[in-house]
């Protein structure tokens, strides 16, 4: 066997035991050097080339890269999410035909989706959804993105939180976790729109929290321009900014006419 | 590469943002090669990659990756600018040599840009910072187009970028240095816009063409006169002549024939008197002209030149006896000295020239019979078109059959229309340089003797020799000005002045200019004109201070005509200077006065004229759409002729939305714009542009249209393009219409007379065959198309004209029986057929039966014949061409059309592939390019030229040598006999040296 590819597969034991052990900080440390040594591969996206090897390494590269994900998770850093599944991307896609596909797939695929809708890139989330079959959409882990996204859309926001419960994998509780806090701001952003203000019990209730302190820090933190006072919440301060502006109609009218009078006379 | 393709570089655009450098290099390196399928994903991510590229802390090779990747990101987005700059910012990783498009695309950027910062530091002075990148780049790009041999491209690129320090390299380094340095010349003179630039062009090319082995004097010597630099021919031509080799001394003689070509009289003159006269033997000098008969060193020179011409041949038998007494070598020496001075006058070329237009005349007099009793007598402006036309018509032939025939005729002229029927024999002798004076005589103010003739015959005398002698007056130059300053009727005046600045084009003479100005500032109307252009002519392209003079003298003066004749002057001064010539340009056309603004736009045409300059012709269009005055705008459009003619495919499609203008001026303009430009070319869309135009509502538009395409189809024969025929029957048609307006009648006439030029055997020619402007011919169209406001001013295309001929001379400037062969169809090139006289009023004999030339014509007919026979080796051809023999030897008048026709009923057979031609012959320039040499022929000429001309050398130099051209124009004097006129001598005794024409009989006007 090809000594890179062993030690390449040595070193992925040593990540999965670190892994398994919870040991974050080695996990990254072994990655990134993993990261390192799998660019020597040639078999590799973007280039493919017909190694003998080439079916093993892109296993090996594949169930790496699926770690990393994961493993960014775990870690809590959206960035590396990013990063690690659009590396993992070209193995899915590009790699169909040469390789048996991944238990964990789907499982993958599906954290992505939460993880647009979290950072509420619906765009992209849709655009995501356009590329996977239809055999795919019904599995349960896209099905849970799915389902969630229209619920998020249709407003109905308890459906959403209830659905943590229905998590089909752990990893997925870390982003239903932000989801609470994205559907949190939405509501914040209606409410400012709808009332001018609210008392600070439905303010408490509407926004889901269980204590007026959590609403209190919530408020100081994310929307400064919202004033606390007599048991009020008041979003006045946020509508008096918004811009108001009035067509001069009656300047523009008088202008044209100006203009076709002196037109006239010019012929 | 791989069966499967990545769909997307978002795989490796994120990895640009992993932490680890190694990762982000792979990745670098990945999409460097993915680029060009990916560029709109990864465009979204060029801020990370400028900020891979920015960080310091990077080694240079990543950051340089980093570079490239964006360079070519801007490149697919079309911000070439970016692109380039930071492909600059990419160094060595940036490789000229790779064959894409993006590569392609941004070296070119990189020229342009690095070319225009270039020219821009040396045009404004001021140092212009390049960035050291870009100008490693770029020689880069140099050094490989020269290790890869494309030494073309290298040029190119040097040239463009004014690395003169790299052009030579690229040329020394060439393998065939003589292909690349001609190569060079030709692209300076067609791309090198700036005069002062090609100058330094010239004179680095003149240094490298001096350090080869085997130095190409040809070349160097147009180099060099381009330069004006009459002391380095001087002394390369001094060099050559010296020199054993007889070889050397043809080919000096065939450098001052190349010279003379070029019409650079002020040039050519100082060339010459650089020369050291030819200097007898100090010592035996008493012996030596006891002796021999002093043909070699004749020191009084040019005149009695052409008369000693033909001495040397005599030569061999005296010079033996004296070589044991004199240096041979000196005397050989003198002897070409006194060669080479008579070509670099002009005089031997003009002479030669003569004899082939005079021996080759195919001039139709039917033409003229026609016209002439078609037009109305009464009606001047025909009539005196009609003797333009024949004057036109036997441009430099010699032959005044037609003028002799109709004395009565011709006696109608008065006034001005005399004036400019003694001034057509002037055209009609031109380059008749012995005899002209005496031709003229009879029409000569006499001095003192006080009104003899008509003053209008006076001055068209003197204008008349001022066309003889167009640019070789040294013999006449005193003789007009006595006449200019012995006189103060203002008609006299006015053809002195025409003449003295015809006969002393460009030389700057003072002497000339001060009489010329003390007639101007008489302040006379019709004398003023004449003064003006007249001082123009004298100081053609010389720019002088003068010019500021006559502009304020225009300014001062009364009189239109003045002001254009000194408008057009001014003009005159500045040809040729491009871009020095710019203060004075825009001086005139802001004038106030539309004339001056008109004599602007000339002076742009001639500034500018042949460079195709782009500045030049915007100016150009801009007036022409914008001025008030429509004159200017015609003018304006004209001129585009004259700035384009180096390049004649692009005229018709520039002004071919003006030819469409609904203002008659510009179209007026148009016309002669392309007439100018495309002038004997035969250009196909130069004639489609003119065929619509000749049917023009407005009479003045059809009459510039048919001038236009008589020039535009001089020589082309109907077997090329049939549209001559058409044209012909259409100039036929408008003639003969009693209806057509004067002023179309006219252009038909004039056109009948343009495009059967000087006997058929002269082309319209603006650039030599070195693509030099020829001087006089630029001038002489010029002037020409001044005509609108004057008519005698017509025969200033006489200028224009130059002999379609190879003429092929040995060592002693003869012409020898020399045989080559045109590799075409005869049909193609050959003469017009002559018309015929339609068969309902054929009843009395035809003029064409005393045609001085029918000699000639059963001469040729018997050759041709011959070399038919021998060319097709066909019994049927036999049995004609005896056929031909018979008719020639029953009717000499009629044979021409018989042998043709004979050849025509022959000509069910398929026509000869190729045709013998035997020197000197007619070569039209469409021809050029099949002209071939007859292999195991005795001469071998100097240099490979189809046309003009050539210097031979004699392969067999012991054998007798066969003249050919030995017809001096003999026959003139007595039309009535010259039918009866002795046999062509065939040997070199026989030389009719002394055979000069007699003058021809005065002709009386009935006034």
């Amino acid at each position: 066997m090809d000594p890179q590819l062993t030690e390449v597969s040595q070193q992925f034991e040593r990540f999965k035991a670190a892994f398994v052990r919870k040991d974050y900080s080695t996990c990254s440390d072994l990655l990134s050097r993993l990261k390192v040594l799998l660019t020597k591969f040639t078999s590799l996206p973007p280039l493919f080339e017909n190694t003998p090897n080439a079916a093993h390494e892109l296993t090996l590269a594949r169930d790496i890269y699926e770690h990393a994900v994961v493993l960014s998770v775990k870690t809590e850093d959206q960035d590396a999410f990013e990063r690690d599944f659009f590396q993992l991307k070209p193995y899915y896609v590009d790699a169909r035909n040469r390789l048996p596909p991944s238990p964990q797939e789907n499982l993958i695929l599906g954290l992505n989706l939460l993880r647009l809708l979290v950072q509420n890139r619906i765009a992209e989330f849709h655009t995501e959804l356009e590329l996977l079959s239809s055999a795919t959409l019904d599995n349960p882990c896209i099905k849970h993105a799915v389902e969630l996204e229209q619920s998020f859309m249709e407003g109905a926001y308890n459906r959403v939180l209830s659905a943590r419960q229905t998590a089909p994998d752990a990893t997925y509780v870390y982003f239903m976790d932000l989801l609470a806090k994205t559907i949190r701001d939405e509501i914040a952003g209606c409410s400012e729109k709808a009332y001018d203000y609210v008392s600070i019990s439905d303010a408490r209730q509407m926004l889901l929290f269980s204590s007026d302190q959590e609403l209190l820090a919530y408020v100081n933190e994310e929307h400064r321009e919202w004033e606390v006072k007599e048991g009020f919440v008041v979003f006045q301060k946020a509508k008096e900014t918004a811009p108001c502006k009035e067509i001069p109609s009656l300047q523009l009218i008088n202008q044209t006419l100006s203009y076709a009078r002196e037109l006239e006379r010019i012929v | 590469m791989a069966a499967v393709m990545v769909s997307s570089a978002g795989g490796l655009l994120a990895m640009l943002n992993e932490p680890q450098p190694s990762l982000k290099h792979h990745a670098l390196t990945h999409l460097n090669n993915l680029v060009d399928r990916f560029w709109p994903e990864i465009s979204t991510s060029v801020p990370i990659i400028e900020s891979l590229y920015e960080d310091e802390e990077f080694d240079l090779h990543q950051r340089q990756l980093a570079a490239l990747l964006v360079s070519k990101v801007f490149y697919y987005l079309g911000e070439l600018n970016d692109s380039l700059s930071y492909a600059l910012g990419a160094g060595p990783q940036f490789d000229v040599s790779e064959d894409t498009d993006y590569v392609h695309t941004l070296l070119a950027k990189a020229i342009d840009e690095y070319a225009s910062l270039r020219s821009k530091a040396v045009e404004s002075n001021d140092m212009v910072d390049i960035d050291p990148r870009l100008e490693a780049i770029v020689e880069r790009m140099l050094e490989k187009c020269i290790t890869d041999g494309k030494y073309q491209q290298a040029m190119g690129i040097a040239i463009e970028c004014r690395r003169l320090d790299k052009l030579e390299e690229a040329i020394t380094k060439s393998d065939n240095v003589q292909g690349t340095l001609s190569y060079c010349i030709n692209v300076s003179h067609s791309f090198v816009n700036r005069r002062e630039y090609r100058h330094e062009v010239l004179t680095l090319l003149v240094k490298v063409y001096q350090q080869l082995p085997s130095p190409d004097y040809l070349s160097i010597c147009q180099c060099l006169m381009f330069l004006d630099e009459p002391q380095g021919v001087a002394s390369i031509l001094e060099k050559l002549l010296r020199s054993e080799s007889k070889d050397d001394a043809l080919l000096a003689l065939q450098i001052a024939f190349d010279l003379v070509e070029n019409e650079h009289q002020a040039f050519l003159l100082s060339v010459r008197d650089r020369l050291p006269a030819p200097k007898t033997r100090p010592v035996e000098t008493v012996q030596a002209i006891e002796i021999t008969d002093a043909p070699n060193e004749n020191p009084s020179g040019d005149v009695q030149m052409a008369d000693g011409a033909p001495a040397p041949a005599p030569a061999p038998a005296p010079t033996p006896t004296i070589v044991h007494e004199t240096d041979p070598v000196d005397a050989t020496y003198a002897e070409r000295l006194t060669k080479i001075k008579g070509i670099l006058s002009g005089e031997t070329s003009i002479q030669l020239t003569l004899q082939f237009l005079y021996s080759h005349n195919k001039s139709d007099l039917l033409i003229l019979k026609t016209i002439k009793q078609s037009v109305e007598m009464r009606n001047s402006v025909c009539h005196s078109a009609t003797i333009y036309a024949n004057a036109i018509m036997h441009a430099g032939t010699t032959v005044d059959t037609f003028l002799r025939e109709n004395l009565d005729w011709l006696s109608r002229a008065t006034n001005w229309a005399k004036f400019s029927a003694t001034a057509g024999l002037g055209v009609i002798h031109r380059g008749h340089l012995q005899q002209g004076r005496s031709l003229m005589a009879p029409y000569l103010p006499q001095g003192g003797a006080g009104g003899g003739g008509s003053p209008y015959s006076e001055g068209g005398a003197l204008y008349a020799l001022g066309l003889i002698h167009a640019n070789h007056g040294e013999g006449i130059k005193q003789f007009l000005r006595d006449s200019l300053r012995s006189t103060n009727v203002e008609v006299i005046q006015h053809g002195a002045c025409l003449g003295l600045g015809l006969s002393a084009l460009g030389t700057a003479d003072e002497e000339i200019y001060d009489d010329v100005k003390s007639v101007l500032y008489t302040d006379s109307a019709v004398a003023g004109e004449a003064a003006g252009i007249s001082m123009g002519l004298l100081l053609v392209g010389t720019a002088t201070e003068k010019a500021s003079e006559m502009l304020a003298y225009a300014h001062e003066t009364q009189h239109e005509k003045i002001i254009r004749g000194l408008a057009l002057g001014i003009a005159l001064t500045v040809y040729g200077r491009e871009e020095g010539a710019d203060t004075l340009i825009e001086q005139m056309t802001r004038d106030q006065d539309p004339i001056i603004r008109y004599g602007g736009m000339y002076a742009l045409a001639l500034a500018y004229s042949g460079t195709a300059n782009n500045k030049a012709i915007r100016q150009l269009l801009h007036f022409a759409v914008s001025d008030v005055s429509d004159d200017v705008r015609r003018t304006a459009v004209l001129a585009l002729g004259f700035v384009l003619y180096s390049d004649p495919e692009q005229t018709p499609r520039i002004v071919s939305l003006l030819s469409e203008s609904y203002n008659p001026h510009v179209r007026y303009g148009a016309a002669l714009a392309v007439g100018i430009s495309c002038a004997g070319t035969g250009l196909s869309e130069a004639i489609s542009l003119l065929e619509p135009l000749t049917s023009d509502v407005v009479d003045f538009v059809r009459q510039g249209a048919l001038i236009a395409m008589a020039m535009v189809m001089v020589q082309i024969s109907e077997a090329s393009d049939s549209r001559v025929g058409t044209f012909r029957r259409q100039l036929e048609k408008i003639i003969l219409d009693k209806h057509e307006d004067t002023m179309s009648k006219m252009g038909a006439i004039l056109a009948s007379g343009i495009l059967d030029a000087g006997g058929r055997n002269v082309t319209i020619r603006l650039l030599s065959k070195t693509k030099h402007d020829k001087v006089t011919a630029v001038i002489g169209l010029a002037v020409f198309s001044q005509f609108w406001y004057w008519y005698p001013l017509i025969y200033f295309i006489s200028l224009a004209f130059s002999p379609t001929a190879f003429i092929g001379l040995n060592y002693d400037l003869k012409v020898p029986k020399f045989e080559f062969m045109s590799h075409a169809k005869p049909s193609l090139f050959e003469y017009p057929k002559p018309t015929t006289v339609p068969t309902a009023n054929t009843a009395a004999k035809l003029p064409t039966a005393v045609l001085s030339t029918s000699v000639k014509a059963k001469a040729r007919a018997k050759k041709d014949a011959e070399q038919k026979a021998n060319a097709e080796k066909a019994s049927v051809s036999e049995s004609g061409s005896g056929k031909g023999k018979e008719a020639t030897e029953k009717e000499g008048d009629s044979m021409q059309v018989d042998s043709t026709a004979t050849v025509e009923k022959k000509a069910a057979e398929p026509e000869a592939a190729f045709e013998i031609l035997v020197n000197p012959a007619r070569v039209v320039p469409a021809q050029e390019k099949y002209i071939k040499l007859l292999e195991d022929s005795r001469y071998v000429p100097v240099k490979l030229a189809p046309s003009g001309f050539v210097l031979l050398k004699d392969l067999r130099e012991h054998e007798p040598e066969v003249l050919s051209l030995t017809d001096a124009p003999t026959s003139t004097a007595s039309p009535a006999t010259g039918a009866a006129a002795a046999t062509q001598g065939t040997t070199a005794s026989a030389m009719a040296v002394d055979d000069e024409p007699q003058p021809p009989q005065a002709f009386e006007y009935a006034t």
